[in-house]
């Protein structure tokens, strides 16, 4: 950046947000948690892909040696629920905190410290869920968790560490959703209607609705299982009748809306990256809107496609069928927006643009093959394949990681008011972008050849060989990208050229305030007269240059919320409260009862002081 | 241009990987949904054909579109930097929502009318096999017949076969690819898949347990066999005839069939199945036909699981099939396996044995049926399929689920006896 070159070595003076340990363990700054949000998250993508890296070193070649069955199957459920729950949902949580405020012009979120309890709850749950490799119990049922295999026939410690993980994961997926859904509907700054929402807070929205109707479905479902597993009750107990059936039913009503839950944050992303850099405004903005609404609609009446096999009848496979097609023309409209956003514009290849426009072309390949196994007959001979793990990580990986990782460097310099080096980025993407084709695209054809998914072995001469070496060769490369990624992210921190307010030449709010921006966000709160206020507003004056003195709140008398360590007790003794649980399997129960009482006890005491603290310092 | 190069190198890799995978895809793929050798699979094959093309199609036409877009709009220098400001059109966004239904339509149609087809009636002269899926095997029973199996399937060509799955324990699912698509084996339900092989020739094919079902999900394989009708009615009786029995079992001998004759004498003098196996088995035709010709086996059906490290077994020793019989016939095997005509053999956990010795693989198909891994089987199965139930039984061995060596237990001499005896079950 011309500008970034001739400014000062630090970001901004004046304003200088507190450090150490105790700022952070306190925080309800929105910011702050986003960045906790996004830190954690990567430290779990590289235990998940660390996880990868070693089913592929397994797969690598007919009848692999590298780990034992029943590591493998720990392996593989655990890099699923890992990638899902701890590492794209916060990813996008972390989006969430950060840019809601920032877009819609407000100072913080609604409820600032139950937004830090959200994130302590998703941090202690994740440190539970994988506390069980410690004690060589990881959970090994499947990411899906099928009963009767999850009930009556996994007695040991493993599926209660995913059952309750779960569950403690939920709850801060609900807190979460609750408190932006209510930032965005009260805390829009003047003039901002719902048309002249960024588009990414749009689709954020709409993700938060989504998490608040399909969170209550599979805690129910853990409900059921917990009681299943912990009390003797037959929800799923198959020799008293049960049809193990419903658990696959109610982990799909959830679990599909979840597929979009996963992906329309990075759309949001990528719909912010394209239009900056193609200077161009967004195609189609209300077709974006609604096909987004549309698509998380929809997803909610197509769960049982995922139960082709299951022998549901054919009225039943025909009514699915239907629902997962349609689903895919508002899906098609946003590829199509896309293009046609970029097309007749001036583009420029940043990474972050490379990144979005690496989610179009990839998610278009997953939304193919998805249409593929949207026809039954076609899906009986590709269900629990490889050919559904390639179409899938196409979706997941070609389609939220792409979009995260864009949103990352785009996000960046706002976050720490650093820039992400373009060359490492540029080295980051392509080998990100080839070693992800080599490892997805040949699983099409291994499953087409028959090869099943879930499995620690394959036999030799059954013509997988070429194609599963093919896979682990492109896992390696995308190794290498994600460390280049970590050492970007490591070495940008304190020698990334500085931003400035607008690095980007981006139109919405959130570029108009300093990067990182005060603890306050908005000395004044913005009116705003269009989609597009910066844009706008640049025809008429140049952005505040970057270096400037950026005043304090006390300065400026905005009242902030105070810091509280109690959300973050309130999250530990629920964590442990649940933990407690797990002494019932170990055969010591009146040890459970005695742990969840005082859990229970410490958790309310907690609440209590949390509760009673005012928010904000009299003023 | 850099963005040129990039073009061009994303395009180079590109092709490469698809060029590469196709090549590797047309050398062997015994597995592969693509063969047409059922109804159900062509007409699965005429809708993947539609899929497949319908999809390229597009394929082609997003990604053309979106690299036209990238190379043609990039920013140079010279170009003006404030393209016009378009905010829509209406009606090229209608345009694509119509197309994609339009599409869809196209393949709707079909599907609808597939699922239809393959899920409607059995014929009412099918082949009627019952399926029930254990932790980690396939007993296959044939209710018009009275025959009970494990792991082998034997289905006459040019005669619909519908399959009745159910499970014992946790949902597995039955999966022949190259014969049809897969159906769940579900609790408390009887699920249904019909299909007719009508391969030309006889022809072994390779079947998966395609759902998750815990720790030895991928050793839960087996192998379906298409074989004449006559064949078939041979394999048939043979396999109604009770088991070979040793007199001094107690029971009265039976009348083995006049090929099993031979196979009695047979393993007391020869150890190793090859030997055995070709005494047993004159040909491999109509009368007389107890199994598929292990000759016969092509390669992708002839599992190559290794065994483990340092499970060994001497296969000159010489076993003795009577004193092998009593082994079995008084030992820990009673507790789980059937052998019919064997009065302490009843049990009903493990894979039926009564003619086990025709069989071509063990272990549900994870290893060849001959005397080195039959040995190895009986010395130390957990060692060489995790997690299952059958017990580790050499003596010396050491058991992974229990996690200590054995004290007691079998010696080689005594697994070279009950190698012999399973051998004999013709």
């Amino acid at each position: 950046m011309a500008t970034a070159a001739t400014a000062p070595a630090l970001p901004h003076t004046g304003y200088k947000s507190e450090s150490g340990v105790w700022s952070w363990l306190t925080t309800v700054d929105h910011k702050r948690i986003g960045a906790l949000y996004l830190y954690t998250a990567l430290l779990w993508f590289l235990i998940g892909g660390l996880e990868a890296m070693m089913i592929r070193i397994q797969l690598q070649g007919p009848n692999g040696r590298f780990v034992s069955a029943e590591t493998y199957n720990q392996l593989f459920t655990m890099h699923g629920t890992t990638m899902i729950f701890l590492v794209i949902m916060p990813l996008s949580a972390a989006f969430f905190n950060l840019l809601i405020p920032l877009q819609i012009g407000a100072r913080d979120v609604a409820f600032p410290r139950l937004n830090a309890f959200s994130y302590w709850v998703y941090l202690f749950g994740s440190i539970f869920m994988n506390a069980s490799w410690l004690i060589k119990a990881a959970p090994d049922g499947g990411w899906f968790g099928y009963v009767p295999l999850t009930s009556t026939y996994s007695p040991g410690l493993n599926i209660d560490f995913w059952m309750l993980g779960l569950q403690i994961l939920g709850v801060s997926s609900l807190a979460a959703a609750f408190n932006f859904i209510t930032t965005v509907i009260n805390l829009r700054a003047p003039g901002m209607h719902f048309m002249r929402m960024p588009i990414f807070t749009w689709m954020a929205f709409i993700v938060q609705f989504l998490l608040v109707l399909a969170f209550p479905v599979i805690t129910i479902a853990l409900v059921f299982l917990q009681f299943d597993r912990f009390f003797g009750t037959q929800f799923y107990e198959a020799a008293a009748g049960a049809d193990p059936l419903l658990w696959q039913h109610l982990f799909w009503i959830f679990g599909h809306p979840e597929v979009y839950i996963l992906v329309l944050p990075a759309f949001g992303l990528v719909s912010e990256i394209l239009p900056t850099f193609s200077r161009k405004p967004l195609f189609g903005y209300p077709v974006m809107v609604y096909s987004g609404i549309l698509i998380a609609f929809l997803g909610f009446g197509v769960w049982a496609h995922h139960m082709f096999a299951v022998g549901m009848g054919p009225i039943a496979d025909t009514l699915f069928a239907v629902t997962t097609m349609l689903i895919g023309i508002p899906t098609g409209v946003k590829i199509f927006n896309w293009i046609f956003t970029m097309w007749g514009g001036d583009l420029r290849f940043t990474t972050a643009m490379k990144f979005a426009i690496g989610l179009v072309g990839l998610f278009t390949i997953g939304g193919i093959s998805g249409v593929m196994h949207a026809s039954p007959p076609a899906d009986l001979q590709q269900t629990d394949t490889y050919f559904i793990v390639a179409h899938f990580h196409y979706v997941l990986f070609g389609g939220s990681m792409m979009g995260l990782f864009g949103g990352v460097y785009y996000y960046y310099p706002k976050l720490t008011g650093r820039m992400l080096s373009e060359k490492l980025g540029t080295w980051h993407f392509w080998l990100a972008f080839i070693g992800m084709n080599l490892t997805f695209m040949p699983m099409h054809w291994s499953g087409l050849m028959g090869m099943p998914r879930r499995t620690w072995v394959y036999d030799a001469g059954q013509g997988l060989e070429v194609f599963n070496l093919m896979s682990s060769i492109g896992a390696y490369i995308q190794a290498v990208s994600v460390m280049i990624f970590v050492w970007n992210l490591w070495s940008s921190r304190k020698r990334g050229a500085v931003a400035g307010n607008d690095p980007w030449g981006a139109p919405t709010l959130e570029w108009s305030i300093p990067s990182p921006p005060p603890e306050y966000n908005f000395a004044t709160i913005p009116t705003v007269t269009s989609r597009y206020p910066l844009w706008d507003r640049k025809s008429a004056e140049p952005g505040a240059p970057a270096g400037g003195r950026v005043p304090s709140a006390k300065e400026l008398g905005i009242p902030m919320p105070n810091p509280s360590i109690w959300p973050l007790f309130v999250a530990l003794f629920m964590t442990f409260m649940f933990a407690s649980l797990l002494l019932i399997h170990l055969g010591k129960t009146p040890f459970a009862i005695a742990g969840i009482i005082t859990f229970a006890f410490l958790m309310t005491l907690s609440l209590y002081r949390w509760l009673l603290t005012p928010l904000e310092d009299e003023h | 241009m850099p963005a040129e190069s990039r073009l061009r190198r994303l395009v180079t890799a590109a092709l490469t990987a698809a060029v590469a995978s196709l090549i590797a895809g047309c050398v062997q793929n015994p597995n592969s949904v693509f063969h047409h050798r059922t109804d159900f699979n062509r007409d699965v094959g005429s809708l993947f054909e539609l899929l497949i093309w319908l999809g390229t199609i597009v394929f082609i036409f997003t990604e053309g579109m979106l690299l036209w877009a990238i190379v043609k709009y990039r920013s140079r220098p010279g170009k003006p930097h404030q393209p016009e400001q378009v905010h829509g059109n209406t009606r090229l966004e209608i345009l694509w929502t119509v197309i994609p239904a339009v599409v869809l339509a196209i393949i709707a149609v079909p599907t609808v009318q597939t699922i239809f087809k393959t899920q409607g009636a059995a014929r009412a002269d099918a082949l009627q096999v019952e399926v029930t899926g254990h932790q980690w095997w396939w007993e296959f029973r044939y209710p018009q017949y009275g025959v009970a199996t494990a792991n082998e399937l034997y289905l006459p060509i040019g005669r619909t076969v519908s399959f009745a799955l159910k499970t014992h324990d946790v949902i597995h699912s039955f999966w022949i690819p190259a014969l049809g698509g897969k159906r769940d084996l579900v609790n408390n339900r009887t699920n249904h898949i019909w299909f007719t092989p009508d391969s030309t020739t006889e022809e072994a094919f390779n079947g998966f347990c395609a759902e998750y079902c815990g720790t030895s999900h991928a050793n839960m394989r087996f192998k379906a066999f298409t074989v004449t009708s006559e064949e078939f009615a041979s394999w048939i009786a043979h396999q109604q005839s009770p088991a070979l029995v040793i007199p001094a079992l107690g029971a009265p001998p039976t009348p083995p069939p006049a090929n099993a004759t031979k196979a009695t004498k047979a393993p007391t003098k020869t150890t190793t199945a090859t030997a055995t196996q070709t005494q047993a088995q004159p040909a491999p035709v109509q009368a007389g036909f107890v199994s598929f010709a292990r000759e016969r086996m092509p390669h992708h059906a002839i599992p190559q699981t290794p065994l483990p490290p340092g499970l060994t077994f001497d296969t000159t020793l010489v076993g003795d099939a009577s004193r092998g019989g009593m082994l079995v016939a008084t030992g820990l095997c009673t507790g789980c396996h059937t052998i019919k005509g064997v009065p302490t053999m009843q049990a009903q956990t493990g894979p039926d044995l009564t003619h086990v010795g025709s069989r071509l693989t063990i272990a549900a198909g994870l290893f060849p049926n001959d005397t080195r891994h039959l040995a190895a089987w009986i010395k130390n199965s957990r060692a060489m399929k995790p997690g299952i139930q059958m017990p580790t039984m050499g003596k010396g061995q050491y058991d992974p689920i229990v996690k200590s060596t054995l004290t007691i237990g079998f010696t080689d001499q005594q697994i070279a006896d009950i190698v012999a005896y399973l051998q004999a079950l013709k």
